[in-house]
């Protein structure tokens, strides 16, 4: 990264995994311009010295361009999100928060209190700034998660049925929840990789799309009053809150004028780390704020006050998806935690189900760039044969995402990683999704049932590649 | 080491044509030149080719081979023989690595890698040949392990570098990995401890007295406790390393810098390459090839390498690569803009 960067990004060291690249269509203050030197000198005719404005870059700029894979962090500079969110808050818009469960255990890791303290008092904190409700995205995950059983088990009979072009394309399903993944996917794979990642929408966009096609009813809000701000591990997060498949158009039915406004699920992402900093920027003792009772609308929270959810940092796809389909097609009941088998590396998981000596279930983990690739290279040669691939960019997964609070000094990647790990499913009853009464509750009022056709249209999108761009394929040196 | 007093000359043997556009780099067949085999490297080329070229061992005259085509779709910028010449890697502007398998002078395409997200720049196997490195413009560095079946395996993407990475080398003896730059720096990555990862154990940048401007290649001594590498900013430094520390396998020995020659170039140097005898061949914009040999006295320049020989003219055009030969005779390859390769031989006029 360079060092004319903010020192505020600097202190990041964004780990999302791939640095923006040369080829990209909008160059910025404070990168080398021509970042790379023609290899051989060329002649150049000296030209007029252009006053310019500086660029303002927009993340829909960066999801359209091909130059580079993930460029978030760049268009952090712009984006401000902290002032955004504080912004909104004083323009009297109703401000949601919706905080992940891998936000919340890096959070109780560094102020070294319980996860459900944590939310308990970050939902105090957010409410004396004038945010409305503070949900929880592991709630929206339970439906995401039965959204993608439900998938799974769609492609599974697609796939035994023969005749059928699109059964080829339908193994392995792949998790659709990490947007590094997705953009490096859309913009440097291209669409022979498209038709198998999961249609399922991540949980926050899931949260977003709840909360505003049907949730605001209950809030007693209107949609466009709403500003929606997510908490992530991540800042390719923001990226994928910018897509316009994630934008609704809402007709106003005042006045006679039909006016359509655009609608987006989710205003904004702040990052764990941009959460910390405005934690410290209220100059609040973080640890001596009172624990506020939490919003139960779209909590995973039990009468009995616990937290529930599902067990894997990353989101718990493969495992939970793995757990339902041996049971529900192949009647085996799998009780505990499931046993995954380290291939390579502790990044790259494995487990099967074996029926009468038969493999009839082989999905896996595999986090980070490298792992990445290799089951990439086997999807194109044709040599992959997994069902589930749970495919997540940064090594170790969610809980090592480039937006969380940074290991303290001295303590090494690998220790904070365990910690969080271990303090991500504290006081969490682990809870089948569904089982949820929350999720049980928005089908039965408004979904209808898994996969129905409003499922679909609510909870679930599209890819698209996206065309290589001039620019980056001139370069001849 | 024989001292190179007195008269020397570098004989122009040959110069190949074959390539319709600028040659970028060759590389010999290590497993060529002894053993009743003959001599035999490779060139690449602007024109999206391979050419394998092999001496005639009665006339010592060299012949193309072999064109291996239609495989990459934009320039061929590097290739790299396994330890064994049986595999050739090839990194192309393409953003792939064609990997060839020699069967009997025939080069089949058995794998390439993809996974740059645009121009692949260098490649180099380890000296086992059990690891291949390539690096390019979108400033990483990639290491994959050879698998059985000519399958390929990515072990770790470091993105350490700022800018474009020129080229990548092995270390000859020890899996150290190096890179070198557009922005200025050389790194040196190894796999280390228990993280299961490669990792940058050394920067060697302007700080530490590194280049100040694009790195552009680097090469090692014979017994690999010293390293030459060339620069656009129109020096070649020589770095050094604790060598029973390296070879211990004892932690990382890092490497210093010893000495810099400047005053010799006042153009680009493109390619440096260290003969098995101690003579580093440079190769630059100037379309010139010079000679440098460590030596007792000291060099205006205050440093222990003077210089032996320079070839004015040895191209029309930017020398690119310079590439000593294995085996017995004194060879020298060199490959330039202007299209051709030209072989060349150290003699002294005794020799005449």
């Amino acid at each position: 990264m360079s060092e004319k960067f903010s020192p505020a990004l600097r202190i990041g060291d964004l780990n999302d995994f791939i640095a923006p690249s040369q080829a990209c269509i909008v160059s910025l203050k404070g990168l080398k311009t021509n970042a790379t030197k023609p290899d051989k000198p060329e002649v150049s005719i000296a030209s007029k010295q252009v006053q310019s404005e500086p660029v303002k870059i927009s993340l829909k700029d960066c999801l359209a361009c091909s130059g580079c894979v993930t460029s978030a962090e760049t268009v952090m500079l712009e984006k401000q999100s902290l002032d955004e969110f504080l912004s909104n808050i004083n323009k009297r818009k109703a401000v949601i928060v919706s905080l992940s469960p891998q936000s919340r255990a890096s959070l109780s890791v560094h102020f070294g209190i319980s996860p459900l303290q944590v939310f308990k008092k970050l939902t105090g904190f957010f409410k004396s700034l004038g945010v409305k409700a503070v949900f929880d995205t592991s709630c929206s995950r339970d439906l995401t998660l039965v959204e993608s059983c439900n998938e799974f088990i769609r492609r599974y009979k697609e796939n035994q049925s023969i005749d059928n072009e699109r059964s080829k394309s339908s193994f392995p399903m792949i998790a659709s929840a990490c947007p590094g993944w997705i953009c490096y996917a859309e913009k440097q794979l291209g669409s022979f990789v498209l038709p198998y990642i999961s249609k399922v929408k991540s949980p926050q966009q899931t949260i977003g799309a709840v909360i505003k096609h049907h949730l605001y009813q209950d809030m007693g809000l209107r949609p466009e009053e709403i500003y929606h701000v997510t908490v992530m591990p991540c800042y390719d997060k923001k990226l994928e809150a910018a897509r316009d498949d994630f934008v609704f158009q809402l007709e106003s039915h005042g006045e006679g004028q039909n006016e359509a406004s655009s609608i987006s699920e989710v205003d904004s992402v702040l990052t764990t780390g941009e959460v910390l900093e405005l934690i410290q920027l209220k100059q609040v003792e973080f640890k001596n704020l009172e624990e506020f009772p939490l919003d139960r609308l779209m909590t995973n929270i039990s009468e009995e006050g616990y937290l529930y959810g599902v067990r894997g940092s990353s989101g718990g796809y493969a495992e939970t998806i793995f757990r339902h389909v041996a049971k529900t097609l192949f009647g085996r009941q799998i009780d505990g935690p499931l046993n995954f088998r380290n291939i390579r590396n502790s990044d790259f998981q494995e487990i099967t189900l074996e029926v009468e000596g038969k493999t009839v279930l082989k999905f896996a983990l595999c986090y980070g760039f490298r792992n990445l690739q290799n089951v990439v290279r086997k999807l194109k040669v044709g040599k992959c044969d997994y069902h589930f691939l749970e495919i997540m960019a940064c090594p170790s997964g969610c809980l090592n995402g480039g937006g969380q609070i940074k290991p303290k000094p001295g303590q090494s990647l690998k220790d904070l990683s365990q910690l969080l790990e271990t303090v991500y499913m504290e006081n969490v009853l682990v809870t089948e999704p569904f089982e949820n009464p929350i999720v049980k509750n928005l089908y039965d009022k408004w979904l209808e049932q898994p996969g129905s056709e409003k499922a679909r249209g609510h909870l679930h999108t599209e890819y698209h590649p996206v065309e290589k761009s001039i620019t980056s394929l001139l370069h001849n040196w | 080491m024989e001292s190179f007093e007195g008269n020397i000359e570098l004989r122009e043997i040959q110069r190949l044509e074959g390539h319709t556009d600028r040659v970028w780099s060759l590389a010999w067949n290590p497993a060529t030149g002894h053993a009743g085999i003959p001599l035999s490297f490779a060139s690449c080329s602007g024109d999206k080719t391979v050419r394998i070229w092999e001496q005639n061992l009665t006339s010592g005259l060299w012949n193309c081979k072999a064109v291996l085509e239609e495989t990459h779709t934009r320039t061929v910028r590097s290739c790299a023989w396994s330890p064994s010449g049986k595999l050739l890697a090839t990194a192309s502007f393409d953003a792939t690595t064609a990997i060839w398998e020699n069967v009997g002078g025939d080069f089949d395409c058995v794998s390439t890698l993809e996974g740059h997200e645009n121009e692949v720049k260098g490649v180099s196997w380890n000296a086992s040949g059990s690891l291949l490195a390539t690096c390019g413009r979108d400033k990483s560095v990639w290491i994959w392990e050879v698998q059985p079946g000519n399958e390929f395996e990515c072990v770790s993407v470091l993105q350490g570098h700022t800018q474009d990475v020129k080229m990548v080398q092995w270390h000859p003896t020890v899996d150290i990995l190096f890179s070198c730059s557009y922005d200025n720096n050389v790194k040196v990555w190894a796999d280390e401890g228990d993280s299961d990862d490669w990792q940058c154990v050394q920067t060697l940048g302007e700080p530490n007295n590194g280049h100040t401007s694009t790195v552009w290649a680097l090469s090692f001594n014979a017994r690999g406790d010293k390293m030459v590498t060339c620069s656009d900013d129109l020096t070649l430094k020589v770095w050094e390393t604790d060598n029973t520390v390296m070879q211990s396998g004892d932690g990382f020995a890092p490497w210093r810098h010893v000495c810099s020659l400047s005053g010799y170039h006042d153009r680009t140097i493109f390619s440096v390459h260290w003969s098995r005898e101690g003579i580093i061949a440079s190769g630059a914009a100037d379309d010139a090839i010079r000679l440098f040999v460590e030596s007792n006295e000291n060099s205006a320049d205050g440093s222990r390498y003077k210089l032996l020989l320079k070839k004015e003219k040895a191209h029309d055009m930017d020398v690119n690569s310079v590439q000593w030969s294995p085996g017995e005779k004194r060879l020298l390859a060199s490959a330039s803009d202007d299209g051709t390769i030209k072989v060349w031989e150290l003699v002294s006029p005794s020799q005449c």
